[in-house]
């Protein structure tokens, strides 16, 4: 099966601080990814070389065969890269609707002029989206929260909004930066259950975490990454038993 | 009469300069001081095209609203590179450098300004005519403003204010959105000039300084920035107030200080007390 992200040989350099060396990758549809290695490994610097926030030095990247290295950040998004952010960014002024009615690609209110005039077209596409936006939040039980202002919610419901406002882009890659950290309970088994579903719908899925047992949680395979290189690929098992590893991760010698 | 028509038709101006504004910072979060420049240009295109060619008024200030949207591009622009406090500073500039362009150039008559626009509607109903027109374009142009921030494009524009970031990456394009929120409203502003420069039929560039921005800005503070009621309330007040103290008989010397005082007491009063502005709801007006 073609790879849905294919990255072939990714630099980026800040100064002195290499966060891609050489860096190499594909994501299969229905794969789940899991980034794994110590801060500043280049993990997060890798989601924003994918998503477009940083330019690369050198190197390709290919989405669904599309060259998209040279995109701008929000023409990545309308070619179907998805991500969500560490630190959430929800639209704070908003409500959880409003946030998700910015999602979709290719929204046709997006021109002034129709906005204003409000024409047919308009009018249905902002159906359909606030059809599709309703239905993910029922998935995640969360249709009671469509009209509160979004940072009224609990944190846990936050985390799960950035998923659900990504998931409205509908682009075949989805990038997670730590979507479990600091998701407790029920939240967190419907952040696990609706990440596995997009998986199964036949997304690439490309998570970072700092907990390797969120990983677990989460993903079918898993790379290692430290200074900017990817050390290993795997299933997470196998990294997680490699000494060499874990040696690296937590500077002794304890098989987690 | 004519008392009654100028308050009017400076409230009706008012009213679409702060709601303009209002669009430009309260909504986009673009922090510009030059609103009055494109007021300027609006008027100086408008009122210069009917004096020299006598060319409807009509199309003189639609002309006016042209070179006002064409100009706001190379502010719009600028943004691709700077945000926040910088764009202030750059706006700063072009405010600034084209007034002094305008005050320094001989076809604009300089410093002593332009008088020669022509008398259009001349007659008893003159004054009139221009609380009609004027309110109808400043009802144009709030109804505009209202029906772009609660559609889609609004929608992305505030969460553009919220995160600039988060929008990009959900899809949206900057910098297409600031072009046009710049070209509305500045658009919106050039209106204004024009139908002042055709009413008051003397335009000077001491007229459009930039102490104006922090009277408009007083209007949409104190009315309620983000709000569509908020700028129309803020014009109201702040072209009444003044008027209203002019017919306390100060002497002479107190007037200008004591509207001074009344101004900037009531900014901060109202950034501290009521941030969300008379029509706003406190706090929701913390756009920043």
């Amino acid at each position: 099966m073609d790879p849905i992200l294919r990255i072939d040989d990714l630099c980026k350099a800040f100064g002195g601080i290499v966060v891609a060396d050489h860096v190499a990758l594909s994501i299969a549809p229905g794969e789940i990814l899991g980034l794994i290695g110590p801060n500043g490994a280049g993990k997060t610097s890798l989601f924003n070389l994918i998503s477009g926030v940083v330019a690369p030095d050198s190197g390709k990247i290919h989405l669904e065969g599309r060259e998209i290295d040279g995109l701008k950040l929000h023409d990545r998004a309308r070619a179907g890269v998805a991500r969500t952010w560490q630190h959430m960014r929800l639209f704070r002024t908003m409500t959880v609707l409003e946030n998700m009615l910015v999602g979709p690609r290719g929204y046709p209110g997006e021109s002034l002029l129709a906005s204003v005039l409000g024409t047919g077209r308009v009018r249905r596409a902002e159906t359909d989206a606030c059809d599709r936006a309703m239905s993910i939040l029922d998935r995640m039980g969360l249709a009671a929260t469509a009209e509160h202002i979004v940072v009224d919610l609990p944190f846990g419901q936050q985390k799960l909004i950035g998923l659900a406002r990504a998931l409205m882009n509908d682009g075949r890659l989805l990038l997670l930066d730590e979507p479990m950290a600091g998701v407790e309970g029920s939240n967190y088994l419907t952040m696990q259950r609706v990440v596995h579903d997009e998986a199964a719908a036949g997304r690439a899925i490309c998570v970072v975490e700092h907990n390797v047992g969120f990983i677990k949680d989460l993903c079918t395979t898993a790379v290692f990454m430290a200074q900017g290189r990817i050390l290993q690929r795997g299933t997470v098992e196998e990294l997680t038993h490699s000494r060499e590893l874990t040696e690296l991760y937590f500077g002794t010698a304890e098989a987690h | 009469m004519e008392y009654l028509a100028s308050t009017i038709l400076l409230i009706g101006i008012f009213v679409i300069l702060a709601a303009s504004y209002n669009l430009i910072i309260g909504y986009g979060g673009l922090n510009t001081v030059a609103h009055p420049i494109f007021f300027a240009l609006g008027a100086y295109t408008s009122g210069l095209l009917g004096a020299a060619t006598g060319l409807p008024a009509v199309v003189c200030v639609l002309a006016g609203v042209a070179v006002a949207m064409a100009a706001s591009f190379v502010l719009a622009i600028t943004t691709l590179r700077i945000s926040g406090d910088y764009l202030l500073i750059a706006s700063l500039g072009f405010q600034l450098g084209l007034l002094q362009l305008v005050n320094n150039v001989e076809f604009t008559g300089g410093p002593a300004g332009l008088s020669s626009i022509p008398d259009t509607f001349a007659g008893p109903g003159r004054g009139a005519i221009y609380v009609v027109i004027c309110t109808a374009a400043a009802a144009l142009v709030v109804w505009a403003i209202w029906r772009t921030m609660n559609g889609p494009f609004g929608r992305a524009v505030r969460a553009m204010r919220d995160d600039e970031l988060a929008c990009a990456a959900l899809g949206r394009s900057l910098i297409g959105m600031k072009i046009r929120i710049f070209a509305l409203g500045c658009g919106a502003a050039g209106l204004a000039g024009g139908i002042y420069a055709y009413y008051f039929q003397y335009i000077s560039p001491e007229q459009f300084q930039v102490a104006q921005s922090a009277e408009i800005l007083t209007m949409v503070v104190l009315g309620g920035i983000g709000t569509t009621l908020g700028p129309i309330v803020g014009a109201l007040v702040l072209v009444v107030l003044p008027q209203a103290i002019n017919f306390l008989h100060l002497p002479n010397g107190l007037v200008g200080p004591a509207q001074g005082i009344i101004f900037t007491a009531l900014v901060i009063l109202f950034l501290f007390l009521r941030p969300g502005g008379l029509v706003g709801t406190a706090g929701a007006g913390a756009a920043h």
